[in-house]
């Protein structure tokens, strides 16, 4: 019976093989790739430890910044827990290696140890020495024996430097000389090493980019024969024992490493001592050579001093008397001088004394001799005026002739007024006459007028009359109005004595009579006035006629004057002709009347010319008498004054002759003096040169010894670090990606699982829902609950198990494989040859689940089943109801469906449980689709978003840090002559740490402090991601990136602290707080961009700006020569072209990509298995319902059409649920999968989604594809068949 | 010539090594508007007869005629038509889609067909005008059988194949639906085929056929049928 019942189990596992398949396989991906993933990261770590551990690699590194001495390593290995330890020299340089400057590392090796080695080729390298540590393993060439030779890293192979050629150290981070006996070295060997297991950096420094590009490894004799040793490598007891960095390594380390540290003071103060004590020794040595040397020195300069001296004094006393002869010669020259100066001016005096008076007394005879000329002339011009005027007058004498002037004066001047009143009168009758004749004309004209406006007014006199007698013959006469006044007066009077009695006939009556009464007193009045108007008119007529009589009469009077007047004017004409004769007589006389008082004039002027030449002749006869004795005087002084100045010439000549003689005797005692004083000088000279020589050798001496002193004095307490393995670069980068790939593998397998239970649960019920009639009849037979369930309990497990095997065993070796070789691309850590261990924890974990899961679905689907009791499970399941849905109720849109449109929307929402299947199923493929894309867009965003978009330029040119401002200049000219690089712009690079507030953690960052922060944005873009709104960097900005900011939660306005930073990469000082001004979208490292005015309160002298930013032409080959000049200038440290980095983080970034890969293909063949079991499980429960389709005559493409439609829009849902999912996920993904170092892009690319959606409907079509016989092969039959 | 002819008409399966002669030879004719039954115990080949009838199934040698058109020599191709526009299958289990209303199941076939009739109306010659709207599972067996009947009827079939119709019914239920059927064939001239076990239907038929052991053993003709409602059994 029981066999029977294993038989079944057999028997259902063997016909319903696609369903155990299906289970197997989705257990096997399941389990498989969370295993597989699982293991990744124990695997990756096991790897390192068995490289670590077969390098005999240190656990603990000291450091000490004054290095170690012997004493010092017999300290260490005396510490309890040290087990090997093996003291090194290792110092930073840059070199020049081919064409490339490159920050490298150089080591000592023991040479001895490394020959005696020997190594498997692949973790282990095998010695008899066990304090040999951290030994290299030999790739090519050999080990570096001699002196000058070295080995390097065969892990950054380059195709131009190899074997065979030379490095050329140029300067490191301390003096190299002290270090290294060489400046060169040759390459005989490459080595791979486990201290050195990263290949993107070997280490970080503060040379060059920052980063170690290469170890080397030299032979001691390589180095300088004092060079202490700068680091003490050690092993820890116990700890190879423990899978490296594990918790329990860390254990057992700490200990030790504590201890070390405790001792940390005692070390320091140790070794601070010994170098004081061996340096003070040799300097005290130094001090007293010093002191005898100058002692010697100084009592030469003694005696060539005292000899100087004497000869000074000789050359004084020389002088001295030198200097009294030639006073004395300088006297008698003087008064020699004086003496001839004197004499000879007494007779120039003299002289010229004599001259001036003869020169006063020829002026004066001059001036008499004129005087007697003039008097003469005067006598000449008397005589002649006298004759002349007597002549004239024809009197004989003077007195005469003015006699007879005088007496025709008279009757002259009488003539003369009496024709001048004749001409007055002629010349006015004239004038008098015609004013005359004038004045009567007028009154004529006068008269004329007034006669003619008399006789208008007697004309206008008339006519008034005659028109006012006209007017009073129109009135009625007098009397007759006169009786008509007095008819009426009666009758109104009459009417009026009626009084109130009158009748009103009568009352009209008197107001006409009133009327009439008026009018006739009117006329009356007129008549009278017209009467008055003729009687004026006539009066005025009168008058005018008497008016005219009178103006005739005056017109008469008036003509009668006027002919009167006429005739005098006549005679008056006549008269003026006499008047000419008249004036010229009047002329003659007064001509005559003027000759007569020229001649009285004349007679008196020859009187007063008589007087004056008399009194000049008296005077010139004085002046003849005083001239000729003056003459007299002068003729005698000149005469002495010739004697005296013979007398004086002579003595001077006798005083001159003496003084010539001692001026000679003077010049000879000056030239013996001027010899001596020669030789003095020299001798000085002499003396200063070599004493001043002296002095200056012992200053210096002095001053070195003092230096020197100082030096010693402080020594300062060295800072003794000890490190472990978590602060070897490499090492802890490794260990952080396998981390990595833990975290990774926590997520994604879950969702594997979950599709995996929904796979399993609807497979099984489905089973479950098959054997309905089967479970009936086990029931019916007795069989209990518990051994029918087990039936599809073992069934289910069978499969779970069998694919859990799989899978685990499959996937767990390549899915570490494929990681562990994608991290081989930049670690140096060997792949473990296969099998890959199988942790049996993970493999147990894993299946358990897997299997777990699956059982627990099956039991889901079984245990509903089995609560039925026989007799209802005999009966066909009722089918599920159909049902209306929300849809209808939209009738435009559900009307216009066809009727496979209508049944596809119900069954949609018919079987929910499938609906949930399929789409959560469809969406985990979905959602782990998009997240490998994603991750590939992040990825490469890193570098296609930093490099263009932010970063413009594309070459870094440093200088080194004693580079001064003409080196940057130099170089930057330089840039320019070539016309290939432009956009230059100059920085300021500082590696330093970075910490925030809140935290001790600091991070490196590399602080950027730019010379003219307006042209940074030429060659970088700061702008916020998010927003993508610009950010101004001026002089006072503190521009974070991105990263930094995420890392620390720093946003504008909080404050960051930069540390400088110590040689092994640890934080130094308290630290400079700034305020972050804006925090700038960046991939690439940490960087914070200060303003170099925010920058002074970080430092506050001014930086060199030495590194140079720039944009190079792509041409590799001009790139080489600008690179090559470059690397000759002075002060040029690095140049490193943006490629090369680019290039290196492609190689980081390509591992990843692999991941990638990975996922796409595990998500691939999730998608295939969920929807090639949903459908298949789709189709077989509706066999019936396509079979009676196919009978009503439904073509092959519409049967199709009315099944795959359903999938097609599920698939679709799922997908699009997916998309939101595998945002999320891949937001997770990659915020644990970024390194500090950099920032993964954040956003998924449209391509992405396309890609991912597209995928995902592809799969589904390829599973429709598959399926589609299956519909073709479904029976007709199978619907005329009863329900079982 | 009849409205359908069977002339020798074969049938062979191959069954591992052994050949089954499912049909063997079967030869019969069946006039338009008759109400035929095709009758024959269990394994006698009724229902191959059925399948070769209904277009769902080609017989291996012989002819199949219906209405002039030779059925026996269509492809796969044609016999889906064939099966859409000449054929009305009404199933021992209704086979409706449980996703339809009664309406909607009988618009699914009129649906597809060249000439279908009205669905409410031929919905209502089946007394169901009253529960259009509801889904199958709100509905008797009977009525449900009545749905079927309509979903073949609407696509005004050249011929109507029932297969025990009546099987999963109670008595009642099935008279009802056999006189339905009878009624049908009678007023709209619908040649009605009803395969059954049952013998004592052959008491309505216009024509009986007897099938036994892969051949038409006997074929009746009635002059008088009985009334589907006094049948008992």
């Amino acid at each position: 019976m029981r066999s029977a019942f294993v038989k079944d189990i057999l028997r259902s596992i063997r016909g319903s093989l696609g369903r155990f398949l299906a289970i197997m396989g989705i257990v096997a991906l399941g389990c498989g790739f969370y295993a597989g993933l699982q293991m990744c990261g124990p695997d990756m770590r096991a790897d390192a430890d068995a490289f670590y551990d077969g390098a005999n690699l240190w656990d603990i590194r000291l450091i000490s910044t004054l290095g170690f001495g012997d004493e010092d390593v017999e300290r260490v290995r005396a510490v309890e827990g040290v087990e090997h330890l093996m003291p090194s020299l290792t110092c930073d340089a840059m070199a020049r290696l081919g064409t490339e400057q490159v920050a490298v590392r150089i080591s000592s090796l023991d040479v001895d140890a490394a020959e005696a080695s020997h190594d498997d080729g692949l973790y282990a390298v095998a010695s008899d020495d066990e304090n040999y540590l951290n030994r290299p393993r030999l790739v090519e060439g050999r080990w570096p024996s001699a002196k000058g030779e070295c080995v390097i890293s065969a892990d950054v192979p380059r195709d131009d430097f190899g074997i065979g050629d030379t490095i050329e150290l140029l300067y490191g981070t301390t003096e190299l000389d002290d270090l290294l006996a060489i400046d060169e070295l040759e390459v005989v060997g490459t080595v791979t090493s486990a201290n050195y297991p990263y290949t993107g950096s070997f280490g970080s420094t503060t040379l060059g980019s920052g980063m170690i590009d290469q170890y080397l490894f030299v032979a001691p004799s390589s180095l300088a024969e004092d060079a202490p040793y700068t680091e003490i490598y050690l092993t820890v007891e116990g700890a190879s024992e423990e899978l490296s960095e594990s918790k329990a390594y860390e254990e057992v380390v700490n200990a030790t490493k504590n201890r070390l540290e405790d001792l940390q003071g005692e070390f320091s103060a140790a070794r601070q001592a010994e170098l004081k004590a061996d340096a003070q020794e040799q300097l005290d040595e130094k001090w007293d050579e010093y002191y005898d040397e100058k002692a010697k020195v100084d009592k030469e300069l003694a005696d060539a001093w005292a000899e100087l001296t004497d000869a000074a004094e000789q050359i004084a006393d020389g002088e001295r008397e030198l200097a009294d002869g030639e006073a004395q010669y300088q006297d008698g020259l003087a008064q020699y001088e004086t003496e001839r100066r004197n004499a000879y001016k007494k007779l120039a005096d003299a002289e010229a004394e004599i001259d001036a008076n003869q020169a006063t007394l020829d002026e004066k005879k001059k001036e008499w001799q004129k005087g007697a000329d003039q008097l003469r002339e005067g006598r000449a011009a008397y005589k002649k005026g006298e004759d002349e005027l007597l002549g004239q007058l024809g009197a004989k004498s003077a007195s005469e002739a003015r006699e007879m002037l005088e007496g025709s004066a008279q009757q002259l001047d009488d003539g003369i007024s009496q024709i001048e009143e004749g001409i007055a009168q002629i010349e006015a009758a004239p004038a008098q006459a015609q004013a005359a004749i004038d004045q009567l004309t007028a009154a004529i004209a006068e008269a004329q007028a007034a006669i003619e406006t008399c006789d208008e007014g007697i004309a206008v006199a008339d006519e008034t009359i005659a028109s006012l007698q006209e007017q009073l013959a129109q009135i009625p006469a007098k009397e007759e109005l006169e009786t008509a006044k007095a008819q009426l007066t009666g009758a109104i009077a009459a009417i009026e004595t009626l009084g109130e009695e009158a009748t009103s006939e009568q009352l009209a009556q008197l107001e006409q009579l009133k009327g009439q009464l008026a009018q006739v007193e009117g006329a009356l009045e007129g008549r009278a006035q017209l009467e008055e108007g003729i009687a004026q008119a006539k009066a005025g007529k009168q008058q005018a006629e008497a008016g005219k009589a009178q103006a005739e009469a005056g017109l008469a009077q008036a003509q009668a004057g006027l002919e009167q007047a006429q005739v005098a004017l006549a005679q008056a004409q006549q008269a003026q002709e006499q008047l000419p004769g008249l004036r010229t007589q009047l002329d003659e006389l007064k001509a005559q009347r003027a000759q007569v008082d020229e001649g009285l004039a004349g007679l008196d002027e020859l009187a007063d010319a008589k007087r004056t030449l008399d009194e000049s002749q008296a005077e010139l006869d004085a002046g003849k008498a005083q001239l000729d004795d003056g003459q007299a005087k002068l003729d005698a002084g000149r005469k002495t004054l010739a004697a005296s100045r013979r007398t004086a010439e002579s003595e001077l000549a006798k005083a001159k002759a003496q003084l010539d003689d001692a001026a000679a005797e003077l010049a000879d005692a000056r030239g013996q003096l001027a010899d001596a004083r020669e030789q003095y000088a020299d001798g000085l000279a002499e003396y200063d040169d070599g004493k001043a020589e002296a002095e200056e050798e012992f200053s210096d001496a002095l001053d070195q010894l003092n230096d020197a002193q100082r030096e010693i004095d402080e020594i300062e307490l060295p800072d003794v670090y000890a490190l472990d393995r978590t602060q070897s670069e490499g090492a802890a980068t490794y260990h952080a990606d396998a981390g990595r790939i833990d975290s990774i593998a926590d997520v994604f397998p879950f969702i594997f699982f979950l599709v995996a239970a929904l796979v399993a649960l609807t497979t099984m019920t489905r089973m479950v829902d098959d054997d309905r009639v089967l479970i009936g009849t086990y029931k019916a037979l007795g069989y209990g609950t518990s051994t029918i369930a087990s039936k599809y309990l073992v069934y289910a497990g069978v499969a779970g198990v069998a694919g859990a095997t799989i899978g685990i065993l499959a996937l767990s070796q390549v899915l570490p494989f494929i990681v562990t070789s994608a991290y081989s691309i930049i670690y140096t850590i060997p792949l473990h040859p296969f099998p890959l261990p199988v942790s049996p924890g993970i493999a147990l974990m894993s299946g358990g689940l897997g299997v777990g899961v699956t059982l627990l679905a099956t039991w889901g689907a079984v245990v509903s089943s089995l609560r039925e009791v026989p007799a209802t499970l005999m009966l066909p399941r009722a089918p599920v109801a159909g049902k209306r849905i929300l849809l209808e109720r939209v009738r435009p849109i559900w009307q216009r469906l066809s009727f496979t449109w209508k049944v596809t929307c119900r069954n949609l929402f018919r079987y929910k449980r499938r609906f949930l299947m399929t789409v959560i199923g469809i969406s985990g493929c979905a959602a782990l689709l998009l997240v490998g894309f994603g991750l590939h867009d992040s990825i490469w965003d890193i570098i296609d978003r930093q490099y263009g978009p932010i970063i413009h330029f594309d070459t870094t040119i440093g200088l080194d840090d004693n580079a001064i401002e003409l080196d940057v200049r130099r170089a930057i000219d330089y840039l320019e002559s070539t016309g290939e690089v432009g956009g230059i712009v100059r920085v300021q690079n500082e590696n330093m740490q970075a910490g925030a507030a809140g935290t001790d953690e600091t991070i490196r960052v590399n602080t950027v402090i730019p010379r003219d922060a307006s042209a940074m944005a030429e060659v970088i873009t700061f702008k916020n991601r998010v927003s993508g709104k610009p950010i101004e960097l001026t002089d006072d900005s503190v521009v974070i990136t991105e990263k930094l900011a995420l890392k620390y939660g720093l946003s504008v306005g909080d404050a960051i602290t930069l540390f400088d930073q110590d040689d092994v990469g640890n934080a130094v000082g308290d630290g400079h707080e700034l305020t972050v001004t804006g925090v700038a979208e960046n991939y690439v490292g940490n960087v914070v961009y200060v303003g170099r005015d925010a920058w002074r309160q970080v430092d506050a002298s001014t930086p060199v700006f030495s590194t140079v930013y720039a944009t190079t032409t792509p041409d590799a080959a001009i790139r080489k020569g600008i690179t090559d000049e470059l690397h000759d200038m002075e002060g040029v440290s690095t140049v490193i072209f943006s490629d090369e980095t680019i290039n290196m983080y492609r190689n980081m970034l390509s591992v990843v990509d692999m991941i990638v890969v990975v996922l796409i293909v595990s998500a691939a063949a999730l998608a295939y298995i969920v929807l090639y079991n949903l459908t298949n499980i789709n189709i077989g429960e509706r066999i019936r319902e396509i079979a009676s389709l196919k009978v009503l005559g439904f073509t092959r493409t519409e049967v199709q059409a009315y099944i795959f439609r359903e999938i097609g829009i599920l698939a679709v849902m799922g997908d699009a649920l997916g998309m939101v999912l595998g945002i999320f996920l891949e937001r997770f993904v990659v915020t644990t999968a970024e390194v500090d170092y950099v920032m993964f892009g954040r956003s998924i690319h449209p391509p992405s989604f396309f890609y991912a959606f597209a995928l995902t409907l592809v799969f589904t079509g390829l599973v429709i594809l598959s399926l589609r016989h299956k519909l073709d092969r479904v029976d007709m039959v199978e619907s005329l068949k009863s329900i079982d | 010539m009849s409205f359908v002819e069977f002339i020798n008409v074969r049938k062979t399966y191959q069954m591992g090594s052994v050949e089954v002669h499912a049909v063997d030879g079967m030869d019969f004719v069946i006039e338009r508007g008759e109400f035929v039954v095709i009758v024959g115990p269990s394994g006698a080949g009724k229902t191959t007869v059925l399948n070769m009838l209904g277009g769902m199934d080609a017989p291996t040698s012989g002819t199949i005629m219906l209405d002039g058109q030779k059925v026996s020599a269509l492809g796969e191709r044609e016999l889906t038509q064939y099966r859409r526009h000449d054929i009305g299958f009404v199933f021992q289990f209704y086979n409706l889609v449980q996703n339809l209303t009664a309406l909607e199941n009988v618009e699914l076939a009129s649906q597809i067909c060249a000439n279908p009739l009205p669905a409410d109306e031929v919905l209502a010659q089946v007394g169901l005008s009253d529960r259009m709207d509801n889904f199958p599972s709100q509905l008797s067996g009977g009525e449900q059988q009545r749905v079927a009947i309509a979903r073949a009827l609407a696509k005004n079939p050249k011929l109507l194949l029932c297969d025990e119709p009546t099987g999963a019914l109670d008595y009642v239920t099935g008279k009802q639906i056999l006189k339905l059927l009878q009624d049908t064939c009678r007023e709209t001239g619908h040649t009605v085929a009803i395969v059954t076990h049952n013998s004592a239907f052959t008491q309505i038929a216009d024509r009986v056929i007897e099938v036994r052991e892969g051949k038409a053993s006997r074929v009746l003709t009635n002059a008088h049928p009985a009334d589907a409602l006094t049948v008992e059994w």
